[in-house]
């Protein structure tokens, strides 16, 4: 068993895991944090998507132990009591999210893209969410929240104090 | 690895601890601020935007699916699967996987009260005991306190198998001499005809005849979520199963047939699912869990792998189609004739739906007085297909829409203006004689090629020379 | 070089079972603040269900959508329901939702009548109110009808209802009869790019018409045609489980078994047509799979007009568009020599 220490949402967390252990299975193992889904445990899919030290990364193709020390955010640390994370908000009232489940994951690289990229084009978009597979919407509406979160933040520049 | 049994036993142990110790509070509390989007607060309620509340979860990362839940003591399950597409099953040896450290049981085939189920056919085995019908059929099935133990178990459980030659051509399987795969039954297990007019008249009749064959592949749902259930029983003898099933009430039927128990005292409980588009309408994992969780006294959870949902879920019928249309030189159909072959792997599933369905738009959306259709649904040693998104509808349009753009280019006509010539229209004869009511084929036909600008010349290149 | 390309494909569609029976139940109960709860068999796959049958009872009841609440999908608890499947919800679940809480209703009319000095076939629900026909101003809310239905007459407002679409078997012979009770149309006509060295297909855009009798929620139409036409793109270009020669699958994974990601989405343009079925809960028909059926058949047939080429067999991956291309080519070539000779 290794032991594995690292900032979840903030928050420093401890488990004690066995070696082969993916990042995926000690948030949702260890952490109960269930957000993150496993759709496929190789990588293809992105229903995992994590942000580890402001990069999107697939939790299934990350060790637990490779996590030691990182800073780790997962769906569960976007909003706060008071309030939806801007992306949450807009999901909701653009109808982006069907099933839910590639949900997570495609608002996390939605996130990562838009902390680099405050003014995406519509390819930057597409291209984000490129490792994300959705079977449910066709990404039309995804596309269009996340366009909306960043027109949201040109027009009101306070608003980016949420994220 | 190797490890000594003591070590092995300690971590197992170790785990089972871990399994069972309370779940900590969410790092982040849910908002508890009550935003109510303005949509969903409009009357009338109906033609309203309403926002969806279980969205509001999903954004959240909130919704539990069933891998998401947790029972205290729950097991886990995984199934090992066939691999040989065909054979006779001679012996199934669990006694090395049983006695593995953190494996609490095994079933097989055997095990099960009653092992066949089928929303028609029932010739669909829980767990397959006397034959292998294609690579994906469960053999056995293993419960154990962590997943990685329960998928390690599944490589100590010793099968032997007797092959079969497969049959893993459609039109091979149509023939009568070939070996029926589910003997005594024959390959074909499902025949339709729809009968209208006379056709050979009207093909006699035509200015033109034109002939076309289309075909199809298999493909899978690929619901992001992955089948999944779970099951635990109270001291009344009551089970309950948290399930990925579309249809419930069904459900329950066919897992109080496989169980043998009645239904009063089984509770199937769908979460909400990440996706269905009909590959989970019928039992899968269902029995499975019930009855280990019945053996072991415990509850137990199985959720498909990836791999598992494409071999061992159903697919989409491929579909092998020949269509034979007469017109008259304005472009006006007279008769249709159409074949269709549906290749309906190892079990019947929803193939008799789908045969159905195949058979009846085969026509497609326009005034066609004299028809015949027919259409055969055929075993093969292949993936199982059943119900997904359009029940042959989609494998039929390419067919008939390709055949109908054929035509037009042919005689010389706009592919929009020939169907709007023979489009159904209020009031028109479907192919079964039903008299149609709320027909608004014309009006999409208008109205797309309106917002496209199919009249302007939109969308052709320059110098294609397809230009109509 | 890019060859660009449209085509054009309509559908028709059924609603429910072929002729056999696939009812749907429902209970509707109404609390004593005018707010209801439904209770139904169905199962949320994604798709918005429970969110659209919430505005049926709730247009029912005069009630807004978020006064409703949904409880499904446990067979302890909610009547039975045939499932989510053909694309029956709107229509089947749809309508016996309606039907409770019609039943629902006229017990809350049948109170509320004698206080507004009325006969109950002269009110109506509309806005929280249960008011008079033509004289809106003599209303009760409904909450306070509700209290009184359980309070003073001592009848709580509870509705039960089941649907089955109306069939006739087919003719075993001929096929003849009536198997569906309802159908809807589409038509879809997409814009694509043929790459005709290599064969490869961008679909650029696709325009969608839907026929779903009255949306009862637009915007879960569109979403549903949205990622109906995804699973078309998927359909006509890259999907396809490959087996080798011993019958077992060679790519049963999402590595090697290619469905469209975000970079393969066309842009698309949704309309709803114009349309009304009186069979269906307030004109509604269902809109499921009919998004996924002319997809494919529209995007052939756009590269039919592209490049020239028929592809007789899905998935159009570039390989076969650009053999048949290559094929076309020599073919061509043969025909000039043929004609000097």
């Amino acid at each position: 068993m290794a032991a594995v220490t690292l900032l979840v949402n903030g928050e420093q967390r401890t488990a004690h895991v066995a070696p082969e252990t993916t990042l995926l299975r000690m948030l949702r193992d260890e952490f109960q944090l269930t957000g993150s889904k496993l759709g496929c445990d190789v990588g293809d899919c992105g229903a995992c998507t994590v942000i580890v030290d402001g990069k999107s990364v697939n939790s299934c193709l990350m060790l637990a132990v490779q996590a030691d020390g990182r800073d780790v955010l997962t769906i569960e640390g976007l909003a706060t009591k008071e309030q939806l994370h801007p992306l949450q908000q807009l999901f909701e009232e653009k109808g982006s999210l069907q099933c839910g489940f590639c949900g997570p994951g495609v608002i996390m690289s939605a996130k990562a893209l838009l902390d680099e990229n405050p003014d995406p084009s519509e390819h930057d978009i597409r291209d984000a969410l490129a490792g994300n597979l959705c079977r449910c919407t066709g990404y039309t509406k995804m596309i269009e929240a996340i366009q909306a979160v960043a027109q949201l933040r040109q027009d009101r520049p306070a608003a980016k104090s949420v994220a | 690895m190797d490890k000594k049994p003591a070590v092995i036993e300690k971590e197992a142990q170790k785990e089972l601890e871990l399994l069972r110790a309370p779940a900590p509070a969410p790092l982040v509390p849910l908002p508890i601020e009550v935003l109510v989007p303005e949509a969903r607060q409009q009357t009338p309620a109906v033609r309203q935007r309403a926002t969806r509340p279980d969205a509001r979860l999903h954004g959240l990362g909130a919704t539990k699916y069933i891998d998401d839940m947790y029972l205290p003591g729950m097991l886990f399950c995984k199934i090992k699967r066939a691999g040989i597409a065909s054979a006779r099953i001679l012996k199934v040896d669990t006694s090395e996987a049983e006695a593995m450290p953190g494996v609490v049981a095994v079933i097989t085939g055997k095990d099960v009260p009653c092992n066949s189920f089928g929303p028609s056919l029932k010739d669909q085995p829980v767990l397959a005991d006397e034959r292998v019908f294609h690579a994906g059929d469960g053999v056995a099935a293993v419960a154990a306190v962590t997943e990685q133990i329960a998928a390690e178990a599944l490589e100590k459980i010793q099968v032997e198998y007797e092959p079969i030659e497969p049959v893993l051509d459609p039109l091979l399987s149509l023939q009568l001499e070939t070996p029926g795969i589910h003997a005594p039954s024959p390959n074909i297990y499902g025949h339709k005809v729809i009968k209208k007019g006379d056709v050979q008249k009207a093909f006699a009749d035509s200015y033109k005849v034109y002939e076309g064959q289309f075909r199809t592949q298999m493909v899978e749902h690929v619901p992001l979520e992955p089948h999944s259930s779970l099951a635990t029983w109270d001291a009344n003898g009551r089970v309950t199963i948290y399930s990925t099933l579309g249809r419930i009430t069904l459900g329950r039927a066919d897992i109080s047939r496989t169980i043998g128990v009645p239904m009063s005292r089984i509770r199937i409980v769908a979460t909400i699912v990440g996706g269905n588009f009909g590959g989970k309408n019928e039992i899968t994992t269902e029995p499975v869990v019930a009855l280990l969780s019945k053996k072991t006294g415990r509850p137990v959870k199985c959720t498909f792998t990836r791999p598992e949902e494409f071999t061992s879920s159903t697919t989409r019928h491929p579909l092998i189609m020949d269509y034979k249309t007469g017109v008259t030189k304005e472009g006006k159909i007279l008769g249709r004739q159409i074949r269709l072959v549906l290749e309906g792997g190892a079990y019947c599933s929803w193939s008799e739906t789908t045969l159905g369905k195949a058979c009846i738009l085969s026509a497609g959306p326009y005034k066609i007085d004299n028809l015949y259709a027919e259409a055969f649904v055929v075993y093969t040693n292949k993936t199982m297909t059943g119900a997904m998104r359009g029940f042959g509808a989609p494998q039929v349009c390419f067919a008939y829409e390709s055949h109908m753009d054929d035509m037009a280019k042919d005689l010389g006509l706009d592919p929009l203006e020939m169907r709007l010539m023979n489009a159904l229209e209020e009031g028109s004869l479907s192919p079964t004689s039903q008299k149609l009511h709320s027909v608004v084929v014309k009006e999409s036909l208008l109205q797309a090629a309106e917002r496209f600008g199919w009249k302007n010349g939109n969308g052709h290149g320059h110098g294609n020379g397809n230009r109509q | 070089m890019k060859r660009r390309g449209r085509g054009i494909a309509c559908m028709w569609y059924p609603i429910g079972f072929t002729v056999a029976a696939n009812p749907s139940a429902a209970v509707v109960k109404i609390n004593e603040d005018g707010t209801a709860t439904l209770l139904t068999g169905t199962v949320e796959t994604g798709q918005g269900s429970l969110t659209i049958l919430a505005q049926i009872v709730a247009q029912e009841l005069g009630i807004a959508t978020d006064d409703v609440h949904v409880v499904s999908a446990d067979t302890d608890t909610t009547p039975m329901d045939t499932g989510a499947i053909a694309s029956r919800t709107t229509y089947v679940t749809g309508n016996a939702a309606r039907l409770a809480a019609e039943k629902a209703k006229n017990i809350l009319f049948e109170v509320a009548a004698p206080v507004l000095g009325v006969k109950p076939s002269q009110l109506e629900c509309a806005d929280h109110k249960i008011q008079v026909l033509g004289f809106p101003q003599r209303n009760m809310h409904i909450g306070d009808v509700a209290d009184r239905a359980r309070g003073v007459n001592g009848q709580p407002p509870i509705g039960s209802a089941s649907y089955n679409p109306a069939t006739v078997a087919l003719d075993a012979e001929t096929g003849q009869g009536k198997p569906f009770a309802t159908y809807v149309y589409a038509t879809q006509i997409a814009e694509v790019d043929v790459d005709d060295e290599t064969g490869e297909v961008e679909v650029l855009r696709i325009v969608a018409s839907h026929d779903c009798g009255t949306p009862i929620n637009p915007m879960l139409v569109e979403g549903q045609v949205e990622g109906g036409i995804s699973m078309g793109v998927g359909f006509a270009l890259e999907e396809e489980i490959l087996f080798d020669k011993f019958g077992r699958q060679m790519n049963p994974n999402l590595t090697n078994y290619i469905m469209p990601t975000s970079l393969d989405m066309p842009k698309i343009e949704v309309d709803i047509v114009d349309s009304y079925d009186p069979t269906g809960p307030f004109g509604a028909k269902g809109v499921g799979e009919p998004t996924c059926v002319s997809t494919a058949a529209a995007i052939l047939n756009a590269i039919h007009d592209a490049v020239g080429v028929r592809i007789h067999s899905l998935p159009a991956t570039a390989e076969k568009v650009h053999a048949a291309l290559k094929a076309k080519r020599a073919q061509e070539a043969r025909q000039i020599t043929a004609g000097a000779a």
